[in-house]
């Protein structure tokens, strides 16, 4: 008896460990396509870098008219943004290959769903990139058209319209990545649906009296009340 | 170029006179009987100058009857005056806009027919006078000058955005002290009219608003002979304190985008020079002049010190937004604005306005609370002042703009390294 649970044993093992060494070449594989990845990335980016720099990229940027994408970027530095992509681009798709080495349906049915997955992803970064551009766009605006037109709570309305904004960004890009569902929509549609209704109530019921003061205060504080000072300019 | 804009009557009648001398753009007339007035009163001009010549009055009213248009005589070297309408300015556009698209119409006809002089009255219709015209016109004629740009009588809060920017950073840059680099009443040669229709057409990409900022500029840049006349008192509308961001942007903006397209001619200038003045300049009456409520200017600018500290970090460097912070506490009474700090300030915007910091049009619109500090100060300084001590303020302003012009082109050439 002793001698068949031996036996048993050893095919056990000789079955694992064939498994492991057909799973050994994968792994190797895998290893190799990351590292030739890793130094073809760090070659790229250097050389990418320097042409970038040679180009005055980063203040040609601005040119284009995105000074935003500088104060997004590692170091403010543009260049450094998108070499720093670009390489971790080129390490993900060696991972990619390393993952396709391996000899196995589930390994290759991963692949095939995450490529099928990549332009939803990158719809939902370019919607998320665009958003936050915008939102910081927008709440500049509003915050100097606010201080020209003399109101005091110009900061908390330029916060208001960045929220807002990037909010609604983050709602589409994970709509688009299938995250959340419904309840995101539902979400989005409460807070909207909450902040208009607060105004709302604000102006018809509860804060009435507070809103008018209010108003009234800033629509007498705008300069076109408050300066009627007999200054010419030109 | 912008023959487009000349209805077909008008282009007709241009081709038909061939050639004139005197071309006259009056901008602003919104009655119909000014094309005739306009004409009477050219006819008035001629008559005072040396010798016959040959006028076309354009008004922009858009009013145009062939009726009142002469026939054209024979001998195309006897005295005439012809007239045209242009089209009204379009409901939309700003009235800096609206100028600068009149004064390029005006320019084309005058390009078209070739004439010696070429003189535009862009300010309100009232200012068009006989007077006028021929202050302008005359030492382009009889003395060779080529630019004459005008010298108003003003009280001392008037014109601030002149001699608080425009007139200083013009003589600081181009080293030619005027009192109105951006006119808006000029008389020009056709020589420099020629080369201002030419450096158009190679800048036609650049933003349409330059024009108006251009004329002094090239005048000074390709070494034309300029001079001023006093044109005496200005009419003015009514300042539009609710829309002083969009002025400050727009005239800013074009003096900006013109010092940006001659940065390698002004560098190399050093101090500036004063030039020929023509003309008796009339007293203020002093009854005109009136006080000024500082308190809601210094509560903008207070504003704009506590919220815009992120925009102004973009485009000022850290010394000038420390001292900005520490002007934000002083009092009504001690406030003052450093003549070092506000010139620097304005390069600082005008550099930002180069390498496009931030959006161009937040850069510019971010200036309006820092320019009503800069008036409060202003008016609090000269609350008594005579205009022996206004003149003698804007002299020192202007030396302040030179003195610091070192700093300007420091940081223009190394932007990175050298940010104090």
């Amino acid at each position: 008896m002793w001698e068949q649970v031996g036996q048993a044993l050893r095919l056990s093992m000789t079955k694992m460990l064939s498994q492991l060494a057909g799973l050994l070449p994968g792994i190797v594989a895998l290893l190799t396509a990351l590292v030739i990845s890793v130094m073809i990335a760090w070659a790229l980016s250097a050389i990418l870098r320097r042409s970038l720099a040679r180009f005055d990229f980063d203040r040609r940027v601005a040119h284009w008219g995105f000074p935003a994408l500088a104060e997004w970027s590692p170091a403010s530095s543009p260049t450094l943004l998108v070499t720093r992509a670009i390489a971790w681009i080129i390490v993900f798709m060696g991972f990619l290959i390393g993952i396709s080495a391996f000899d196995g349906a589930l390994p290759s049915q991963f692949v095939v769903r995450l490529f099928a997955y990549l332009p939803d992803l990158m719809t939902a970064i370019v919607v998320f990139v665009a958003g936050s551009i915008i939102a910081r766009f927008l709440a500049r605006s509003v915050l100097i058209g606010a201080v020209n037109m003399n109101l005091q709570y110009a900061r908390l309305l330029s916060v208001g319209v960045k929220w807002l904004v990037t909010v609604l960004a983050v709602t589409i890009a994970l709509e688009r990545l299938g995250i959340g569902g419904g309840i995101i929509r539902l979400a989005f549609g409460i807070l909207f649906g909450g902040i208009v209704l607060a105004l709302a109530l604000a102006v018809g019921l509860g804060s009435k009296e507070l809103v008018s003061r209010s108003l009234d205060r800033e629509t007498n504080k705008t300069p076109s009340a408050s300066m009627k000072e007999p200054v010419g300019h030109l | 170029m912008e023959l487009d804009a000349i209805p077909q009557p008008e282009l007709e009648q241009i081709e038909r006179i061939g050639g004139a001398d005197l071309v006259i753009g009056i901008i602003g007339s919104e009655r119909p009987e000014q094309n005739g007035s306009a004409a009477v009163m050219v006819r008035e001009v001629l008559a005072e100058l040396s010798k016959p010549l040959r006028a076309m009055v354009v008004c922009n009213n858009g009013t145009h009857s062939p009726a009142a248009v002469p026939e054209v005589p024979e001998d195309s070297q006897s005295p005439a005056v012809f007239s045209c309408s242009l089209p009204p300015p379009a409901p939309g556009e700003t009235p800096q806009h609206g100028i600068s698209n009149a004064y390029r119409t005006i320019f084309t006809v005058g390009g078209k027919l070739a004439v010696r002089a070429c003189c535009v009255i862009a300010s309100r219709p009232e200012n068009a006078t006989p007077g006028w015209i021929h202050r302008l016109v005359q030492p382009v004629l009889d003395l060779g000058f080529d630019l004459v740009a005008p010298c108003y009588t003003r009280q001392k809060m008037e014109g601030l955005l002149n001699r608080s920017v425009l007139a200083p950073l013009h003589g600081a840059l181009y080293g030619q002290r005027l009192q109105n680099p951006m006119g808006p009443d000029f008389g020009l040669s056709g020589k420099l009219l020629q080369r201002i229709l030419a450096q158009y057409s190679a800048r036609r990409r650049g933003p349409e608003r330059s024009l108006l900022a251009s004329i002094a500029p090239a005048a000074a840049f390709n070494g034309f002979q300029v001079c001023e006349s006093q044109l005496g008192v200005r009419h003015q509308s009514p300042t539009d304190w609710d829309n002083l961001s969009s002025l400050l942007s727009e005239i800013l903006g074009a003096a900006f985008f013109e010092m940006e397209a001659r940065a390698a001619h002004w560098q190399s200038i050093r101090g500036s020079q004063t030039l020929p003045r023509f003309g008796q300049p009339e007293v203020p009456s002093p009854e005109n002049a009136t006080s000024v409520d500082v308190h809601g200017m210094l509560q903008s600018f207070r504003l704009g010190a506590h919220n815009l500290q992120d925009v102004w970090g973009l485009i000022l460097p850290p010394t000038s937004l420390l001292e900005l912070r520490r002007l934000s506490r002083l009092t009504d009474d001690q406030f003052r604005f450093p003549d070092q700090l506000w010139v620097r300030i304005i390069y600082d915007f005008a550099l930002g306005y180069r390498l496009q910091t931030i959006s161009r049009d937040h850069l510019l619109r971010s200036i309006t609370p820092l320019y009503l500090g800069w008036i409060a100060s202003y008016a609090l300084e000269m609350q008594t002042a005579g205009l022996a001590e206004v003149d003698s303020r804007s002299g020192l302003l202007s030396k302040a703009y030179e003195d610091n012009k070192s700093y300007l082109v420091s940081r223009w050439r190394w932007p990175d390294r050298f940010n104090p």
